[in-house]
């Protein structure tokens, strides 16, 4: 199970109005654990008037930065992004799981690779994590990046990406699209489209010499992108995608547990939601609530039944159950209702389950 | 740049998801369910397969086997890193079943599941001996290629870049089986193999046993399936008979 370690901030700087660069220091005991791979990401977690929010941001520092950073734009209404980008200051302490995700790839530093990156926003963090280290690594391979974005003002990194096309003069080539700003060349404006892909794929990226491209941006950018170079016969093992979606799930506000009702009653009515569908149901107290969806032909997701998978977690809306064992759940999804549903016996008379949730 | 979209619209136009923060509960649980049955069913086949080390006629098949057992674990551990960024128990699972459980050599065919894990039922029959063990590895092995190219395409990308790196290495035990069966053919014990044939058939095609069409639709609507059961039985049928006959076992 991943843990989480703490991590010092020892710089924060804006990028632009509402984006923050925050460099991380692991304590001794956790550097091997946050050596990273080109491309990662970290999640943390942090309590906001006493609920736990968890957050995944992209390290946008290359292997040779010899720093641990990672890029965080504001999101309207967003604790963890507000919080970093307002109150976040050198000296305070974040705690994050070590580096995760598979969005990216393995150096092969004799080789000539073209590689091709698309990147949405602040989907250029990881994206410039693999640029800068793949341009450092691999010295004869060649870096294109197509970077959308609103306008000129909300462009994440820009001098710094104009640094690397100075120092890697003629090896990394950028073309920044953007939506509103009106640019020289017409093609450059808009949104990037499957129809907008096509038509830089005529004149002006080569997708037939590509090795690898990456992708990091919003679910319709993402689509599209990948469809048109499947198009242009880029195979799916060559595309490397990382969603970064527009809402991230599990904002779920604290479910409110009924008091302790009677254990006289040896049977309880169990309503379960499932897939949008409620049901109800009679079962023995006895009986864990997975069993007795299970014994009602209810499709409920299970694996291990022994506590340590996780795959049977459901959420408590009203009522109360008990646990037998738990080695899967965290103390702030339990605060939040969760259960594992195989090991959860019904405390009260009637109990309402959730597994959509 | 984005245009609202759910993710349940972006899953369902063939989009990935590559995070478990990207990711509905409804999906995490199918997500976890794959996972489990892959992790179970290498679990139970490395356990049953290790038994048989110790029946290898030969120095060369003890370490075939001993390979299949050592692979199939590493498989088993790679899905259940995954697992873990779920938040699964990855140091307790691995010792949170029975994975040697058996059930009677005799008992017949069926598709339900182990009642301690996910393991596919396959799993639930005991091997009989060196010759059966090679060549339950040979019907099987075949059904894992198939099930990987299908979970290959799987809309989880770290899961789905997983199975592509598991399935040559998969496809290698198969080869192993296959130069097996030849040595066992060459050595006269080509009337055991077709009896194990006839035990291992049927009990194999139970992996592609009948599907509801209403789960196979919300599975492919989540970018989780993409082929039917009747469909990837079917190859399955058509790559043992392939190979059966090269080994002029059919």
């Amino acid at each position: 199970m991943a843990r989480f370690y703490d991590l010092t901030v020892t710089d924060v700087q804006k990028t632009i109005r509402d984006a923050v660069v925050v460099t991380l220091e692991p304590g001794p005991e956790a550097a091997e654990a946050f050596a990273f791979k080109q491309g990662q990401y970290l999640t943390f977690r942090r309590d906001f008037d006493g609920e736990e929010v968890r957050r995944s941001y992209s390290i946008c520092a290359g292997l040779d930065d010899g720093v641990l950073q990672v890029g965080i734009k504001q999101v309207e209404g967003g604790a963890f992004s507000s919080f970093a980008n307002q109150e976040l200051k050198v000296g305070d302490t974040l705690t994050a799981m070590p580096p995760m995700g598979s969005f990216t790839a393995d150096l092969a530093p004799t080789a000539a690779r073209n590689y091709l990156a698309f990147a949405g926003g602040s989907g250029i963090t990881p994206v410039l994590s693999i640029l800068k280290t793949v341009l450092a690594r691999e010295p004869q391979a060649n870096f294109t990046l197509v970077y959308a974005n609103r306008g000129v003002n909300t462009i994440m990194f820009r001098e710094e990406i104009e640094d690397l096309k100075n120092l890697y003069m003629g090896r990394l080539t950028v073309i920044h699209v953007l939506e509103s700003d009106a640019q020289e060349i017409e093609l450059f404006t808009g949104r990037v489209t499957e129809e907008k892909c096509a038509e830089l794929f005529e004149h002006w990226i080569d997708v037939s010499g590509v090795d690898l491209a990456f992708i990091c941006g919003p679910e319709p950018m993402m689509l599209g992108i990948a469809r048109a170079l499947e198009a242009h016969g880029l195979a799916k093992s060559q595309i490397k995608f990382e969603l970064f979606a527009s809402g991230q799930p599990g904002q779920a506000k604290r479910s409110t547990t009924a008091a302790k009702a009677s254990k006289g009653a040896a049977k309880t009515q169990i309503s379960i939601t499932m897939d949008g569908a409620t049901r109800m149901i009679e079962a023995e107290k006895d009986v864990s609530i997975l069993e007795a969806a299970l014994a009602n032909a209810l499709d409920a997701p299970f694996a291990c039944k022994a506590g340590v998978c996780s795959t049977c977690r459901c959420k408590v809306i009203e009522g109360e159950a008990e646990m037998a064992a738990n080695h899967a759940l965290e103390d702030y999804e339990v605060s939040r209702g969760y259960i594992l549903s195989c090991q959860a016996y019904p405390l009260t008379d009637t109990i309402t389950v959730d597994y959509d949730q | 740049m984005s245009e609202a979209m759910t993710t349940d619209q972006y899953l369902a136009q063939g989009g990935v998801l590559t995070s478990p923060a990207n990711a509905s509960p409804r999906y995490r649980a199918e997500v976890m369910k794959i996972m489990a049955s892959f992790v179970d069913s290498e679990m139970a086949g490395a356990a049953g397969f290790a038994d048989v080390i110790n029946a290898a006629p030969g120095l060369r098949e003890r370490i075939a086997a001993a390979k299949i057992v050592l692979e199939k674990t590493r498989h088993a551990e790679m899905v259940l890193d995954l697992m873990g960024e779920f938040g699964a128990n990855t140091g307790r699972y691995a010792t949170s079943h029975p994975w040697t459980a058996r059930l009677d050599r005799d008992a017949a065919p069926d598709a339900a599941r182990s009642a301690h894990d996910m393991r596919l039922s396959v799993f639930n029959y005991p091997l009989d001996g060196w010759t059966d063990a090679v060549t339950m590895n040979l019907v099987m092995g075949l059904a894992v290629g198939v099930q990987l190219a299908e979970l290959g395409r799987v809309s989880y990308q770290p899961l789905a870049e997983a199975f592509a790196t598991i399935a040559p290495v998969e496809a290698n035990h198969v080869k192993l089986a296959a130069e097996g069966l030849t040595a066992l053919a060459a050595a006269g014990k080509a009337d055991t193999v077709k009896a194990s044939l006839a035990y291992w058939q049927p009990r194999v095609a139970q992996v592609f046993g009948s599907e509801d069409p209403g789960r196979f639709e919300a599975l492919s609507a989540l970018g989780l399936r993409h082929r039917d059961s009747a469909a990837m039985k079917a190859d399955w049928q058509t790559a043992l008979d392939v190979t059966l006959a090269d080994l002029g076992l059919g």
